[in-house]
């Protein structure tokens, strides 16, 4: 309970940090995205997460996206894409992240 | 499509209805696609309702996203957060539409006491005297020309107040939203 309660709270943001490292990459529609995070048992979001998540960062003008025609048999599907704005803030946060990474490490190594 | 599928779109189209109709389209469309997706994968209709989770908690997380998103004030925003009270559970459908209501009800009489004061302070000086509007504070009536600068004060005393239980409203969405997704991870 106590380790669960943590778990959740610290992939809040990182869950976010990794979204737009992926979108960074090449524009990336919500399935892509999801099944790339459930790769990765620590990251798994479900797509009640992880849809309101990208909606959210579309209205805070980090991500664009646009609807596009798939091939034969597959859904039409919308691609995210980072903004300038969007690409600013993931450059601070990451920097932020890696801020924390060396601070933990020192820690356990003092 | 499945009609499972087509059903468990149409709950979550209705529990945002009070969204603007164009994000409602989109978000369906969105997860229209989803399913489809996960549809092409393999699975079946029971396993994508499954995977999707309840439709009330889909629509709860758009809600709570959308009031989250910016603090400012608007009518569609105030049905938000009573659509999303409404999805939060019994223990909050009081609070929050207590504090939302209460919040437009200030800011609607900080607008009004300036006008109203307003109104006064002109015809008085036109030598009218409206027995209808006038500044009192239980024995003491103030005369028209306190009444103007101090209906303009109270006025704004009054909007700041609305807008501070506003901003207090979203921020008690956002934490509702957090116990949400922390209880349906579970």
């Amino acid at each position: 309970m106590r380790v669960e309660e943590w778990r959740s709270q610290s992939k809040r943001g990182t869950l976010e940090l990794c979204i737009l490292l992926m979108i960074e990459k090449r524009e990336r529609y919500g399935y892509e995205l999801i099944s790339e995070l459930e790769k990765r048992p620590v990251l798994a979001a479900k797509e009640s997460t992880i849809y309101p998540l990208l909606r959210r960062l579309l209205g805070e003008g980090l991500l664009s996206s646009c609807w596009r025609e798939s091939a034969e048999g597959l859904p039409p599907r919308k691609y995210y894409s980072l903004t300038n704005t969007g690409r600013a803030y993931l450059q601070t946060i990451s920097a932020v992240w890696e801020d924390l990474s060396a601070a933990i490490q020192e820690i356990k190594e003092a | 499509m499945d009609k499972a599928l087509e059903n468990y779109l149409d709950q979550v189209d209705r529990h945002l209805r009070h969204l603007p109709a164009s994000d409602r389209a989109d978000i369906i469309q969105e997860i229209r696609s989803g399913m489809l997706e996960l549809a092409a994968a393999g699975q079946d209709a029971a396993q994508i309702c499954q995977r999707l989770g309840d439709p009330k908690e889909l629509a709860a997380a758009y809600l709570g996203e959308a009031i989250a998103k910016s603090p400012g004030f608007s009518w569609s925003r105030l049905g938000s957060v009573m659509a999303f009270c409404g999805l939060a559970g019994l223990s909050w459908m009081f609070v929050l539409p207590f504090t939302s209501v209460l919040a437009v009800g200030l800011m609607f009489s900080g607008a009004v006491t300036p006008l109203a004061g307003v109104v006064q302070f002109v015809l008085s000086l036109m030598g009218i005297s409206v027995p209808y509007v006038m500044f009192q504070i239980g024995s003491y009536t103030a005369p028209p020309a306190v009444a103007f600068p101090l209906s303009i004060a109270v006025g704004a005393l009054l909007f700041l107040a609305g807008r501070w239980l506003w901003q207090l409203t979203v921020r008690l969405v956002q934490i509702v939203g957090q116990q949400y997704q922390k209880l349906s991870a579970q």
